[in-house]
């Protein structure tokens, strides 16, 4: 027995942990929650691919074109979610910073001929497969934060800096340092760089959930509460001042308190959208039975494919479906505090905040609880990169778990 | 330093309650409350809101073509349709699809990198609008101009090009639509077009079909017969529905439904198309010959049921083509104003209103008028059915009589007076005093009794829309103060108005019995599988008077006709009754006009006397004056309904039996009537030739059409037998250089003397006291049959009475009895 397979015993304590056993709720959630999506994603897809009408795309009429396409992003990343999981995401904190700067050199590369524009809007990188670097970045933002400020506390213990009281700069210093301001600096100068290339490209619905994401990472790490209301007064009134005073937005904020006062423009889809839900019933009309996926609902691939969920399976339905969502989110939080240390905390509270707004975002949208803002449903909306990368985080969810230590059996 | 120690401790247990219970937070956040407002926002969806959506989203996912009922068929009692569908086309245009005919993801829009050339696209749609448009305009002779602005409203998918494409261009049309591929953008959709085949011909009963604010795509209905049966005619509008796609494709795994059309029912009507054209013909011909300025009109009814044969009103219109002016002097009218102001001016769009208002009248429906003389029968019903006078009674009419409470005495038509008179007497002189007379013993009270039991102050019901109101005082202001004066000038019908429909439906409870009916159009309705789902049984409203009185008012009515103001009704071997009218339009003489003498000459008259078969009203409104307050027109005849409408209405009532085969009744006065010599017709105008027989008790007819008398059989001076009818030839007529006798042995004297005229001979019967017994037989002739004379001989037949031998053994019915043998 030359090499001798290392047991137990040999590895160190982290690295034991590092090989429990993955939660099983929270694993079985995940891919109940992708498997339901793919179904969902087959039906609403369908007629769509069939009549080839989606712009940009040449389903050459397959119907299964979304379906097979998606089916095999959801299987490499379920793959790479079950590789993710085995990694001890104690790496991450190193990781993180390459991760940042990589994200952040990607937003850059959207602005050179590498990019693709659609639409208007510059949001996509094209090296080899077209993908979204805004992805990179919510996920990058969140694993950042986590890696540093799991580390908050030490900082806070070390002794306070000196700062010399005679000049106006070193009483400002002392200032700013004793009410954590000076704490705040580089997250909010990450913040700044990644939401103003965000705004660049432009890509709203990114820029809130980086935001989210971060925010939430800070907010449990014990940031003090007066900077979450001070930042969120400033939104606040930012988003006043922007609804109110520009058009496209008080346009935007009309046609979703109303959607017929331009049923033809901006308010078709979030109407087609409301009929597809309302007419579905309490039972809705059947799997594959959806009639406003025939051609009237737009983006009932993506962004939309909740209201086809409505329409087919009905209230019933979509109430399990947000349950689902819920109860994966609800797991994710208690993971988060049962977690090992700090940082596995963080990380679970970032992703599945942003998991959990994400999924607001995109129901809030199609049923018109909040204005139209393209956000996708993770698991369900068409797309590759988005998949993956979802699965990835769980993936890094799976592997917080896997360091719980099981509860003492009396 | 062990104090920093337990420092650091509480920090870090004060962080980590804060890091719980901020993540306990954020999931109670997260997780739960986040998808509160999104689970209330499903409900009140799918449940609260459930039904609106789920119409919404069937209204947009289901495409539903209506498919049209045939509408029914008006038929005149005689099975002639009057108003009959066919099938046509509307042409549909959908700019929005003609648009989306070009695809946006096409090649040939797109650069090299891919970018939509916005430019190139707008151009090939810019070019398939104009291949339809050009090609409309060219084919279908459409404005080339609005159908372009109309194909550039993109936004429309709907824009109705034309609503009565015929058959034969639709073929065209689907051919191009198959050539250039335009399903869905431009189509054609069913639709109906009614067709009136005898144009103007009772139009104001059938009414016209026309759009309406809810008439949708499909016209309905207007006027007359089309629209008061506007549901039973119109059937059931069918639906094919198939759930289509956003783009308007039909679902190939979609559902679709059929409902069946319905189609209309077909009317059976009371009227007669040969009857109501009669009619018409001579509102037209009197309204030419005396030159009517305010129109006419005219009813036939059955006075035994109440059904209407015709009714007609001029001027009218053609529901073929309803908006067109039609009458040639309203159009004289408009042509001058357009002359004058323009075609486009206010003055000329008022004038064409007025016109179009005009035509579109029905006057015997809708205008109430002045009755006049006509009236008198009824007054003199009420006073022999409340018994307050007898047919023995006699009136004096000294010229006038000197009302109470009235400044004036009132005049009788004739000033001298008719001295003394029998009731008989006194209405075929027209008297007014007599009728004054007569009102007065009535009473206000009782009088006005009648006045609503003949229904003058109620609607008739008959089904026709716009049945006008009567003008009659109410009870309290007729029987008031100045109630003899009312009864005084309401006793001849003058300052009351009523309907022409009311007095005719009066009228003929008079002469059937006293049964007040109510007149109705539609005798029965049948559903597309030809069952009678209605059929008009004649409806008694109340009866006025008793069959006694009845029997009395007609003997008098008869009388009117043969011997008084009624002659010039008399049609030799018809037995024509009635009553003249000539009433003065009171209510037009305003301040600013104050000797109007506008005048209403009206007939009411019926035949035959004793089994009346048909009741006319005939009225022609203010024949023109040869010269201001003249008594006579311009060709010379006297302005009274008796000279006037009497004989339009005689020759109309003996056109109207020969039409219904009623057998004619020669009279013995009119078999025996003393020889009258022949005049000079030839080269008269026909109706003062008409005048001129009549005035000498002779019957005539007519060969050819026109309006003057180019020949006339016997010529003048011959000496023909009294009663007999003369043939008159119009045009280019010629009559026959011989004619053969028949031989009319074994006849009655009606039916030798009919065969005889047919054939321009005529016949002086001899032999028998009484020619009315029907057991009256010809037993030889003054001719023997098989010769040949010429036309207008006079030819002596002999009759005998035959029936003594028979009756004295069976007693028989004396219609049964079979032609005696000749040696008899």
């Amino acid at each position: 027995m030359a090499v001798r397979k290392r047991s137990r015993r040999d590895l160190t304590i982290e690295q034991q942990l590092a090989r429990g056993p993955v939660d099983l709720v929270f694993l079985a959630l995940v891919l109940l929650l992708t498997a339901v999506g793919l179904i969902m994603l087959l039906s609403a897809s369908f007629a769509i691919a069939m009549y080839n009408s989606y712009p940009g795309v040449d389903t050459g009429g397959n119907p299964y074109y979304y379906f097979i396409r998606q089916g095999g992003f959801a299987l490499g990343g379920i793959a790479l979610m079950y590789v993710i999981s085995r990694i001890d995401y104690q790496r991450i904190r190193l990781l993180s910073v390459p991760a940042l700067a990589l994200s952040i050199l990607l937003l850059l590369l959207i602005f050179t001929p590498l990019g693709w524009e659609s639409n208007g809007a510059r949001r996509w990188l094209r090296l080899g497969i077209r993908f979204q670097p805004s992805e990179f970045a919510k996920a990058a933002v969140i694993m950042f934060f986590a890696a540093r400020l799991s580390k908050r506390n030490d900082e806070l213990r070390a002794p306070p800096k000196k700062w010399n009281k005679r000049t106006f700069t070193g009483r400002a210093g002392a200032f700013l340092d004793r009410i954590g301001f000076l704490e705040l600096v580089p997250y909010g100068a990450i913040l700044l760089v990644i939401l103003f290339l965000l705004y660049k490209e432009p890509h709203m619905s990114a820029m809130i959930l980086v935001l989210v994401g971060a925010a939430s990472v800070l907010l449990v790490s014990g940031v003090s509460l007066g900077w979450f209301a001070a930042a969120g007064t400033l939104v606040g009134a930012a988003l006043w001042f922007i609804i109110t005073q520009t058009k496209y937005m008080t346009a935007r904020i009309n046609v979703w308190l109303d959607p017929t006062v331009d049923l033809k423009g901006d308010g078709f889809q979030p109407w087609q959208s409301r009929i597809a839900i309302g007419s579905g019933g309490l039972l809705g009309k059947g799997l594959g039975n959806s009639i406003q996926k025939y051609q009237f609902l737009p983006e009932m691939q993506n962004d939309c494919i909740f209201a086809i969920a409505c329409e087919e399976l009905g209230l019933i339905g979509a109430c399990v479906i947000i349950a689902l969502f819920m109860l994966l989110i609800l797991r994710g939080y208690w993971l988060a505090i049962h977690s090992r240390d700090r940082f596995g905390t963080l990380l679970i509270v970032g992703f599945i905040t942003l998991l959990a707004a994400q999924t607001f975002f995109n129901i809030g949208v199609v049923t018109g609880v909040i204005p139209t803002t393209g956000i996708s449903l993770p698991f369900f909306s068409y797309g590759g990169t988005a998949l993956v990368i979802q699965l990835a985080e769980m993936g890094v969810v799976l592997s917080v778990s896997r360091q719980i230590t099981a509860p003492k059996v009396e | 330093m062990e104090e920093r120690e337990r420092k650091s401790r509480a920090d870090r247990g004060r962080s980590n309650r804060s890091l719980l219970r901020r993540t306990i937070g954020l999931m109670l956040v997260m997780g739960v409350l986040v998808f509160i407002p999104l689970v209330v926002q499903l409900v009140r969806l799918q449940i609260l809101q459930y039904s609106e959506w789920k119409e919404r989203a069937a209204n947009q996912q289901t495409k539903s073509v209506a498919i049209t009922a045939n509408r029914g068929t008006i038929y005149d009692r005689e099975g002639r349709a009057m108003a009959l569908s066919a099938t046509v086309y509307q042409l549909i245009l959908s700019p929005r699809d003609v648009v989306a005919l070009v695809n946006e993801d096409d090649k040939r829009f797109k650069d090299s990198e891919g970018n939509f050339n916005q430019a190139a696209y707008d151009a090939a749609v810019r070019e398939r609008q104009t291949t339809i448009v050009n090609w409309l305009s060219a084919n279908l002779g459409m404005d080339a101009e609005s159908l372009r602005t109309r194909i550039e409203k993109t936004n429309s998918a709907y824009e109705r090009l034309a609503t009565e494409v015929e058959e034969e261009q639709a073929e065209q049309i689907r051919q191009f639509i198959k050539d250039q591929e335009l399903a869905n953008s431009l189509y054609l959709v069913d639709s109906s077009k009614r067709y009136y085949p005898f144009a103007s011909i009772g139009s104001h009963i059938l009414g016209y079909m026309s759009y309406n604010e809810n008439s949708g795509d499909q016209k309905e209905g207007a006027m007359g017969i089309e629209a008061l049966y506007e549901d039973a005619l119109s059937g059931e509008l069918g639906r094919q529905v198939y759930s289509k796609t956003g783009s308007g494709r039909e679902m190939m795994s979609g559902y679709e439904m059929y409902f069946d059309a319905e189609n209309g029912c077909d009317l059976t009507l009371t009227i007669d198309e040969r009857i109501q054209s009669m009619l018409e013909q001579t509102l037209a011909e009197g309204i030419q010959t005396y030159d009517v300025q305010a129109g006419a009109f005219g009813i036939a009814i059955d006075p035994q049921t109440g059904a209407v044969l015709g009714m007609a009103s001029a001027p009218d219109f053609d529901p073929n083509n309803y908006s067109a002016v039609i009458d040639e002097e309203l159009r004289d009218q408009l042509s001058r104003i357009a002359e004058q102001y323009g075609e486009d001016s206010e003055e000329y769009s008022a004038a064409y209103k007025a016109a179009f208002d005009a035509q579109m009248r029905n006057k015997a429906l809708s205008d109430a008028y002045e009755p006049g003389s006509t009236f008198k029968p009824l007054t003199v019903a009420m006073a022999l059915e409340e018994g307050v006078i007898s047919m023995d009674d006699h009136f004096y009419c000294g010229g006038s009589l000197k009302i109470d409470g009235y400044p004036k005495p009132i005049h009788c038509h004739q000033r001298a007076g008719h001295g003394e008179q029998s009731l008989t007497v006194a209405v075929a002189n027209s008297c007014n005093v007599a009728l004054m007379q007569i009102a007065f013993k009535i009473g206000a009270e009782k009088f006005y009794d009648y006045l609503e039991n003949y229904g003058l102050k109620e609607k008739t019901g008959v089904d026709l829309v716009g049945e006008g109101g009567s003008f009659v005082l109410d009870r309290d202001t007729f029987t008031g103060p100045y109630g003899q004066s009312s009864l005084a000038v309401y006793s001849f019908g003058q300052t009351l108005k009523v309907t022409p429909i009311r007095m005719i439906t009066a009228f003929a409870s008079l002469i059937n019995g006293g049964h007040l009916l109510e007149p109705y159009v539609v005798q029965s309705i049948r559903d597309d599988s030809g069952e009678t789902v209605y059929y008009h049984e004649t409806s008694e409203v109340r009866q006025t008077i008793s069959e006694s009185t009845s029997e009395k008012i007609r003997s008098i009515l008869e009388y009117v006709v043969n011997e008084g103001s009624g002659h010039n009704a008399y049609q030799a071997g018809y037995r024509i009754a009635g009553k003249t009218g000539t009433s003065e339009k009171i209510d037009l003489r305003t301040p600013e006009d104050p000797d109007n003498d506008d005048v209403i000459c009206s007939f009411m008259g019926y035949a035959p006397a004793e089994d009346p078969k048909v009741l006319v009203l005939l009225a022609y409104d203010t024949p023109k004056r040869s010269a201001p307050h003249s008594n006579l027109t311009a060709n010379g005849t006297y302005i009274s309904g008796g000279n006037i409408t009497a004989p339009m209405a005689g020759k109309l009532i003996a056109n109207i039996l020969d039409y219904m085969g009623v057998e004619k009744q020669y009279t013995a006065d009119e078999l025996s009537a003393a020889d009258v010599t022949m005049r000079r017709v030839t080269g008269l105008e026909l109706t003062v030739a008409m005048g001129r027989l009549q005035g000498q008790g002779l019957g005539f007819r007519t060969v050819g059409t026109g309006q003057k008398v180019v020949r006339q059989v016997p010529e003048a001076g011959v000496s023909v037998p009294g009663g007999s009818t003369v043939v008159l030839y119009l045009g280019d007529e010629t009559p026959p250089e011989q004619v053969e006798v028949p031989s009319v042995a074994g006849l009655t004297p009606t039916e030798a003397k009919t065969k005889l005229e047919e054939l321009g001979l005529l016949m002086r019967a001899s032999g028998a006291a009484d020619y009315t017994g029907s057991s009256i037989r010809a037993i030889s002739q003054s001719i023997e049959g098989g010769t040949s004379v010429a036309p207008g001989t006079v030819i002596n037949v002999q009759f005998a009475d035959n029936v003594v031998d028979y009756n004295v053994e069976n007693n028989n019915d004396s219609s049964d009895v079979p032609v005696p043998p000749e040696t008899g």
